[in-house]
């Protein structure tokens, strides 16, 4: 997650390089330095940089980085020659470093030769059975094959060791969505919200895996939760507010028979759908009125 | 007594200032020699995999009132459980650690080039200033000193009389040595190799002691009282929907 401020560094760079003025080797070390994913840019200006010979000097040793940068780009933005080029440059200089290693498996991997591409990740896991990175590479290439069973298997192997990367539950809840199972993604997004309780977006996919699951208790905790969203964003999350009015009619239909006193929140349904309502007319004013009645549905089960 | 002393600026010149200067100069050149010296450790899976766990556990702990009380309790046996919890380490394993540390002959060796870069230059430099700079009053402090700080600032001067705000060139090696780390980190960055205080507080709580801190992460979940704190958001909704409507 990027903070607010360096978003909009990184976007004012962007906007300098891209209207001509200088500055291309500060955004490239930027994008590294976020991790952020912007390969066409990258790769525009990463090759403006390196076909100039005086450029490429002087930038020392930084060169080589930059030839990686590029690469990993190129094979983004499926310029595989590009990308080939990069790391032939880079194994000249550098023939026994694990490194390059993992950028050729890397093309191999974007060729779409699968079971080569899979033999150089487990030869290079061998010299160094704990790197991170290539353990990712191994489960992204089995989802990009469908293998879903077998992703689900790696990345729980991966996280058994590395318990505390939280990309990777995030990418296990999404593939646990995926496949219905949704309690297992219950489980990760959990693990989401442990290590980062005030990030909103863990909440709401938390409320919205709840309310799937169903279930008077599941649709109590996803209230809570989309509740919590609300207050993280200052209210103006749409999909929170939406799920309020859904959760709220939903635990009222499921109550009816019993006599329950909703004394936690009586109000929350009326203000979602009020606050809902000013939205609408706010942005989308001509779906309105759609709007109204969905909301008028709602309430008469309530 | 309480007269001034007039100090030549020569001292100034030809004392205070090649010192830093050559404090600084070394502490540059040992941060390079590190870097040439420094060897490729590959990382033990079980430390990795120990690291983590205690990170998880703590982030368990600190966000515990964000998840389901169900959920919580779950994860807290799966951490503390006796058989096979994550964090439960049988007491015969305990004392392993140590030993470990000294057998294992990578990183006793690390160890041993580390303290040495530290230790050599340190008593190279030191000798040197006992040698050519002692025997004179190198500068004043600013602020009065008690008696008792004559014989640790005051070694060259053998006389009785003399403020002890005036001290010798020993002194101003030590004020250096500690003073000198914060630039340091300007000109070398943040990790370098010249941080010798924060070293020499390693060295007192020996190395990575991995068992004791996965007792005291079990020992501090167990503490851990539940309070799921999300009732209370529904009704902080309210009153920010309410708000923003207003």
């Amino acid at each position: 997650m990027v903070s607010k401020t360096e978003e909009t560094q990184l976007s004012n760079l962007e906007n300098q390089v891209d209207n001509g003025g200088g500055g291309a080797w500060e955004f490239l070390c930027l994008v590294r330095k976020l991790k952020v994913r912007r390969s066409e840019k990258v790769l525009k200006h990463g090759l403006s940089i390196l076909r100039d010979p005086k450029n490429r000097s002087s930038l020392g040793p930084d060169e080589w980085t930059l030839y990686e940068q590029v690469a990993i780009a190129a094979m983004d933005c499926q310029c595989l020659n590009v990308a080939k080029d990069c790391i032939k440059v880079l194994h000249k200089k550098f023939p026994e470093s694990k490194r390059v290693g993992r950028l050729e498996a890397l093309l191999l991997e974007a060729n779409g030769s699968w079971e080569e591409a899979e033999k150089a990740y487990s030869s290079l896991l061998e010299d160094n059975p704990l790197d991170q990175a290539i353990h990712k590479r191994r489960v992204a290439m089995a989802r990009a094959q469908g293998n879903m069973s077998a992703a689900i298997e790696f990345l729980n192997k991966y996280l058994e060791t590395f318990m505390a990367d939280h990309d990777a539950w995030r990418e296990l809840a999404e593939i646990y969505v995926s496949l219905q199972m949704y309690k297992q993604a219950a489980f990760c997004y959990e693990e989401l919200i442990l290590s980062q309780p005030m990030v909103p977006q863990y909440h709401l996919a938390y409320a919205d895996v709840l309310y799937t699951l169903g279930g008077l208790e599941n649709l109590q905790t996803a209230k809570k939760y989309y509740a919590s969203t609300i207050d993280l964003t200052g209210g103006k999350n749409t999909r929170a507010l939406f799920g309020i009015c859904l959760c709220s009619s939903a635990i009222g239909q499921l109550s009816k028979g019993r006599n329950k006193d909703d004394k936690e929140s009586p109000e929350l349904q009326s203000l979602a759908a009020t606050a809902l309502e000013r939205e609408y007319k706010q942005i989308a004013p001509d779906k309105l009125s759609l709007l109204s009645t969905a909301l008028k549905s709602l309430k008469v089960s309530a | 007594m309480a007269e001034d002393l007039v100090l030549d600026t020569a001292i100034r010149d030809w004392v205070l200032i090649p010192l830093s200067v050559v404090m600084v100069l070394i502490g540059v050149l040992r941060h390079f020699v590190a870097k040439l010296m420094r060897s490729n450790q590959v990382p033990d899976a079980k430390i990795v995999k120990e690291g983590q766990v205690v990170i998880r556990a703590r982030n368990l702990r600190a966000g515990a009132n964000f998840i389901p009380p169900k959920s919580f309790r779950a994860r807290r046996l799966y951490f503390s459980n006796e058989e096979n919890g994550l964090l439960y380490v049988p007491k015969g394993q305990a004392q392993n650690a140590q030993a470990q540390m000294f057998s294992d002959p990578n990183m006793a060796m690390d160890m041993m080039k580390k303290n040495l870069s530290m230790i050599i230059p340190q008593t190279l430099t030191f000798a040197w200033v006992n040698f050519f700079f002692s025997g004179f009053v190198a500068a004043k402090i600013p602020f009065p000193l008690t008696q008792r700080f004559r014989s640790m600032l005051q070694n060259g001067i053998d006389l009785s009389t003399v403020d002890v705000s005036y001290v010798s060139s020993r002194s101003w090696y030590f004020l250096n040595l500690f003073g000198l780390r914060g630039l340091f980190s300007l000109i070398l960055g943040e990790e370098n190799a010249t941080d010798d205080t924060q070293r020499m507080m390693q060295m007192s709580g020996f190395g990575f002691d991995p068992t004791k801190s996965l007792g005291a992460e079990k020992d501090s979940l167990d503490i851990v009282q539940h309070d799921w704190a999300l009732p209370k958001f529904e009704q902080r909704a309210e009153a920010v929907l309410r708000k923003a409507l207003r």
